[in-house]
């Protein structure tokens, strides 16, 4: 690696993924730093200093008038243009979740044509009317430019939100489509897109869509949760497919080295980042 | 003047909240509204120029999805429900409007403008009449403790002023008063309790009075300005004395006589001589056990550098009043108590247990909630609390009994991890030291939560103060958590404690003993609103506060780290060496107590317990001939509300965040079987884990309370060998729930019976934790768990839960990466039957069904479990088995299905090689509920390994897993095939009852 990626993990009033977020960069080959969203405000740390910023899950302001609704408008009241600097001057950014929905309602995502201020796409609440917490499928779009998901095709995370229902009007769809900047899709055990059926589909998401980036592919956005799969034993079949494993002669019992699909995920956007 | 902003979806997006109505409202009350929308309403008590109303609408509007207007927004209903908070109800989107609002406007907007959110819900319904309307705002969107709610029709609705403009804003014009209260005679200060809700025990009078009329006393407090007690002083006594705080049931002197026999004896103070001593001898032979006895939780070893803490409370009457805020409060107050335990620990998961009255109950009673809308608020309740907080909830059990209508029952249990040492020192031990400040950190304090301690040390009645029910603010306490760990790695923290039951009463009070002292400014105490009285502010249980000693010298640093995280904290006073409890109000003394006063000895509670046994009450075997439809039989043993699917209840809640996740709670092909028990990664860097399982078999007091809680213990215990955990590092926690045993009568006739059945209990859990050698690493007990609920005439019925105890198991896995799931994995593999079944029903699920409560409740003798835990553990290590599920409630015939069901894969089982007993017919064999059982399946490879290390156990080779979406098979001791239905088929029983919850 060229140089050490350095990546900002934000945490405060009400996040509550970021140590998780700051070990799973971590294992990525990041140097990673937990930075209080005040201390961002207060310019104590400063963006400058960091290749990748990651907007983490959890519930910020308690999600009391909209998902990420209150946290985007904190920074963007606050921060004014330093994450558009940011953003045009090279940086990666990934939104999980709670990250995901702050970046909609500042404008980043969808981004399309270097415009990060416009909200038109929004994350609502789920079809199913409740927080829901499972495990879902999900298919990589090959020729999107997120430089996240490169050479990643289809794979499993934990999704765990109650307001993931991906929205947004049909000629903004088909824009994103055509500059495939649908990244992820939610798929079935065939890994072919959910076609809504849930509950591969968990929220009822416009055209299964689980993460879309902007039109660099610097900046994403998902649902699912990649820092929540980065010890083999987070995978729901784990135990089976070691058991199974096992009996083929196949792996070790020890599948402790072996590099997770949400590792593998933000190493990705790390190596891109060490690369510029 | 006042604004009131609407926001809404766009009338072509669904709704799915109002979905939930429509749908809720079909199912629990048969009114089928056609549609229903929700409007969220913010209503701003402040002066906003145009600019400013478009700057707030912008921030609460999505251009995307979303209309909003400062004018009632046109959408089409028949009728109008508007729901809104009753003044002082914690408002926590309103408080996060405001922040949102001050961020735009800067000082424009002054902090003190009332910031209120409702709802607005738009029915169309042009059948509906308006006693179905009322119906549906009454039992299904609003609770009057908490709630105010409008019903608009459409010919009363008009488009100008909508719902008009409606401030909760708390107003109190009083002059915050100490009053001085009389100690003339016993009568005199008793008269007083009752009428200030103070709950003093009569017992306790004549020692209380005789301190204040003591000469010295007299002459020190002329002193200070005062001479009768103060309400506050009598207040803080009657917190510290409460049954909730003290313990004065478990601490009581109990007489018990065995009516059978006519053998009697004296036990003084079950919690020593059943819980405190056999804890401190574990302690002796266990290194590993920490903490216990003192603490907030209790303190166990992780690895070298790390210790576990975990508590198991209850929130039973609040969420009896208000299922939501009870719940809430519930989970959210368990998870201070690692927090407030040593200096400090993160939390890193939860648990729970609810217990109600069955979802469908349609009796004459008429509880406060309706089960069903119990249950909805309390699952609500601990989700909000739990996902908030980004605490992983993964482990829970729901359990159904009539019993439960009287009282609910809401056990919430919280696990934590701190450093072994912080900043040099054993990171367990605190203490406060005169000179240091007392600090309150997080919420403010109002009227919320007053008498909390003393009403749930009551039987719920219609007088029940409301003013303790509230609704818990994960958010405040998840930017006080992050803060205070902060906080304590600086070594700043040099003691802190929760504010919990008591408030600051109990907090400030217990943390002075150590330092011998201290003297509270009660002025300086923040608050919601201000006109409370000094009493109130000292007692009030308003939520998400912790009390935090701080040196001088740290102050500065402390109070600058807490700014950066948002989270007030204020320095209310100081510990001294005074001796004694001093509060101070604007510089007049209102309290003046000495703190070895509540060691004095007042009296203890004696108890008269009375035990006949099941026999002798007329309890006998029912007489049950063969059935002949066993297929049936089993699908509807697994469509049992006790047995059936939680699923709906599981994806609620958050159980992977902090990434440690390794056993779900729901496991399986399909991920939806419900695992064993927990195992969670508290530690990312490390292969180390906490497993975790909790059990609760209440159906087992209607036999022996003896053997309700050893089997409880077992099934707990099994459920841990199961995942993989050792045998011999197992920390347990109690909680028991018990009907009042103060017998009366003419109130409590059988309270002497309730009061052996403790007795029982209490024995039960000490000869079992004995014999398995686990040490109680907390636990907690909640009284008074009865009810008087009125029947058809207006008569009321006192209803008594059954005796219960929930009691939660932890064990430290070494090596996650050897841990296994229940779940059959492949075909070919093995089928055994560990551990022998017995002629055990009574009790049972089956005999339940059947209308029956049988004798023959099931035994435990740990001296035949154990050793076979043992070699569970070794075989699981030496990686010889596919699966390994315990044998619960239901018995074999359900734990074979679930088993076959999570694998997805058919299974053929032989009953005749099914280790026993005796002799047991087939149905006794499959539904039989005997401890100490395991099915395991292993693949063919590992047979003679497996074999050979349970030879000489009750071990046999019962069948084989068939193939994918196979069925399962059951061949009867005739050699006859009893069962054969498919895995799917099972499966769709199994979730049907509540599968639509979804």
């Amino acid at each position: 690696m060229s140089r050490t990626v350095n990546a900002l993990v934000l945490c405060g009033y009400g996040l509550n993924c970021d140590r998780e977020t700051a070990y799973a960069l971590e294992l990525a080959g990041a140097r990673a730093q937990r930075v209080h969203i005040n201390s961002l405000i207060s310019r104590d740390s400063r963006l400058s200093d960091f290749q990748i910023m990651a907007f983490v899950g959890g519930f910020s302001w308690g999600d009391d008038h909209g998902a990420g609704v209150i946290q985007a408008h904190r920074l963007k009241t606050r921060l004014g243009d330093d994450l558009i600097d940011f953003v045009t001057g090279g940086g990666l950014v990934i939104g999980i979740c709670n990250g995901f929905q702050t970046l909609v309602n500042l404008g980043l995502l969808p981004g399309c044509d270097n415009d990060y201020r416009t909200r038109s796409v929004a994350l609502i609440a789920n079809d199913c009317g409740n927080f829901r917490d499972d495990w879902v499928h999900l298919r990589a779009n090959e020729a999107s430019p997120c430089v996240f998901t490169a050479g990643m095709t289809a794979f499993d995370l934990p999704v765990r939100h109650g307001e993931g229902k991906f929205f947004c009007e049909t000629q903004m769809h088909a824009r994103m489509s055509e500059k495939n900047q649908i990244v992820l899709r939610y798929a079935d055990d065939s890994g072919q897109p959910a076609g809504g059926k849930f509950p591969d589909n968990p929220n009822g998401s416009l055209d299964d869509i689980a993460g879309i980036c902007d039109s660099t592919g610097r900046v994403f956005g998902l649902m699912p949760h990649p820092e929540a799969f980065i010890h083999p034993t987070n995978h729901p079949a784990w135990t089976r497919q070691k058991t199974l494993a096992a009996r083929d002669g196949r792996a070790s019992t020890d599948t402790g080295s072996t590099i997770t699909d949400g590792v593998r995920l933000l190493k990705n956007g790390v190596d891109y980042a060490a690369g510029m | 003047m006042a604004h009131r902003l609407e926001i809404a979806l766009r009338s072509d997006l669904t709704d799915p909240a109002g979905e939930t109505v429509r749908t809720r409202a079909a199912a629990y009350l048969s009114v089928h509204p056609v549609s229903v929308r929700v409007v969220h309403i913010i209503t701003i008590d402040a002066d906003l120029d145009e600019q400013q109303q478009a700057a707030v609408s912008d921030i609460f509007t999505n251009p995307v999805t979303q209309i909003s207007s400062y004018l009632p927004l046109d959408i089409p209903f028949d009728w109008v429900i508007w729901v809104g908070y009753r003044p002082g109800v914690k408002d926590n989107p309103g408080d996060t409007a405001r922040e949102a609002m001050v961020d735009s406007l800067g000082d424009a907007f002054p902090l003190d403008s009332g910031v209120y959110t409702s709802r607005r819900y738009c029915l169309r319904a042009p059948d509906m009449t308006a006693e179905q309307v009322d119906r549906i705002a009454r039992e299904l969107l609003a609770n009057d403790t908490i709630e105010q709610w409008r019903i608009f029709s459409k010919q009363e609705w008009d488009d100008s002023q909508g719902i008009g403009l409606i401030i909760p804003r708390v107003k109190l014009d009083h002059e915050p008063t100490v009053t001085v209260i009389p100690v003339d005679t016993d009568e005199a200060l008793l008269a007083v309790s009752d009428q200030r809700n103070l709950a003093l025990n009569p017992n306790d009078v004549p020692t209380i009075r005789e301190y204040f009329l003591r000469p010295d006393v007299r002459q020190q407090r002329q002193a200070v300005g005062l001479s009768d007690p103060t309400d506050i002083e009598l207040e803080y006594i009657s917190q510290a004395r409460s049954d909730h705080c003290n313990h004065n049931t478990f601490n009581g002197l109990f007489h018990y006589r065995d009516l059978a026999t006519g053998e009697g004896r004296t036990i003084d103070s079950l919690f020593v001589t059943c819980i405190r001593q056999p804890t401190l001898e574990q302690k002796q032979k266990k290194p590993w056990v920490v903490s216990v006895l003192w603490d907030n939780a209790g303190a166990a070893r992780f690895d070298d550098s790390h210790n576990y803490v975990i508590t198991g409370e209850t929130h039973n009457s609040p969420s009896n009043m208000e299922a939501y805020g009870g719940a809430m409060t519930g989970i959210v107050g368990v998870y201070r108590d690692p927090m407030g335990t040593g200096k400090g620990a993160r939390l890193v998961m939860g648990g729970y247990g609810f217990c109600t009255g069955h979802r469908d109950y349609a009796g004459e009673l008429t509880p406060r909630l309706h089960p069903r809308r119990l249950l909805d608020g309390v699952i609500e309740g601990v989700r909000d609390g739990g996902n908030k907080s980004g605490i992983p909830t993964t482990f829970g059990q729901v359990y159904f009994d009539d019993g439960y209508l009287g009282k609910c029952l809401v056990f919430v249990t919280a696990i934590g991890i701190m450093p072994a040492r912080v900043d040099g020192k054993p990171s367990e031990e605190k203490t406060t030291t005169p000179g240091e400040l007392i600090i309150m950190c997080g919420g403010r304090v109002g009227k919320d939560g007053i008498h909390g301690v003393t009403a749930s040390s009551e039987v719920f009645s219609e007088t029940t103060p409301a003013g303790h029910v509230q609704i818990g603010d994960p958010y405040t306490q998840k930017k006080m958590h992050d803060f205070l760990l902060e906080a304590r790695d600086r070594g700043m923290i040099r003691f802190i404690t929760d504010n919990g039951g008591g408030g600051l009463s109990s907090s400030v009070g217990e943390s002075a003993e150590f330092a011998g002292g201290c003297e509270v400014w009660l002025e300086k105490v923040p608050l919601k609103y201000e006109g409370l009285d000094q009493w109130e502010i000292w007692v009030s249980e308003s939520q998400e506060r912790m009390t935090v000693a701080v040196s001088p010298d740290d102050l500065d640093a402390f109070m600058a780290l807490s700014a950066g995280h948002a989270v007030e904290s204020t320095v209310i006073g100081k510990y001294t060496d005074s001796g004694r409890l001093h509060i101070l109000y604007n510089g007049q003394t209102c309290a003046y107590i000495d703190l070895d006063f509540m060691k004095s000895d007042f009296p203890q509670w004696v108890f008269d317990a009375e035990w006949s046994p099941p026999a002798m009450r007329g309890l006998c075997e029912p007489v049950l001939g063969r059935p002949d439809d066993f297929n049936k039989l089993l699908s509807d043993m697994l469509a049992r509300p006790n047995i059936c699917s939680r699923e709906w209840i599981v994806r609620q809640y958050d159980h992977e965040v902090q990434a440690g996740s390794v056993i779900k709670p729901l496991t399986g092909v399909g991920r939806d079987i419900p695992s064993d028990a927990s195992v969670t990664r508290p530690v990312l860097f490390s292969d180390r884990a906490i497993a975790f399982s909790q059990a609760l078999l209440p159906a087992y007091s209607a036999i022996d309370t003896w053997q309700m809680v050893a089997c409880t213990i077992d099934e707990a215990v099994r459920r841990l060998i199961a995942v993989g955990a050792p045998p011999d590092e197992i920390g347990g926690v109690d909680n028991f729930c018990w009907p009042n045993i103060q017998y009366d009568p003419t109130t409590n006739p059988d309270g002497k019976y309730k009061a052996a059945q403790l007795v029982r209990a209490c024995q039960a859990l000490k000869e079992t934790c004995d014999a398995f050698g686990i040490p109680l690493l907390s636990g907690k007990d909640s009284m008074y768990v009865d009810g008087h609920l009125p029947g058809s005439y207006g008569e009321t019925h006192k209803v008594s839960a059954p005796p219960t105890m929930q009691f939660s198991a932890t064990a430290v896995i070494p090596h996650v990466f050897r841990c296994v799931t229940m779940d059959a994995k492949a075909e070919g593999d093995l089928v055994y039957i560990v551990g022998r079944t017995a002629d055990e029903l009574g009790g049972s699920e089956y005999y339940d069904m059947m209308g029956h409560t049988g004798l023959n409740v099931p035994q435990l003798s740990v001296e035949t479990v154990l050793p076979v835990y043992r070699n569970m553990f070794e075989a699981i290590n030496r990686e010889m088995v596919a699966s390994v599920h315990g044998v619960y409630r239901g018995g074999l015939g359900v734990h074979l299905a679930l088993s076959a069901m999570a694998g997805e894969r058919g299974m053929i089982v032989d009953l005749s090689q099914v280790p026993r007993v005796e002799r047991l017919n087939d149905a006794g064999l499959l539904f039989s509920e005997s401890t100490g059982r395991f099915v395991v399946t292993v693949a063919p490879r590992h047979q003679e390994a497996f074999e050979a290390l349970f030879a000489g156990e009750a071990c046999a080779r019962v069948g084989v897993v068939g193939r994918d979406q196979g069925d399962l098979v059951i061949i009867g001791q005739e050699g006859r095939t009893i069962i054969s239905t498919g895995i799917d088929t099972l499966k769709k029983a199994w979730k049907q009852p509540l599968g639509g919850l979804i």
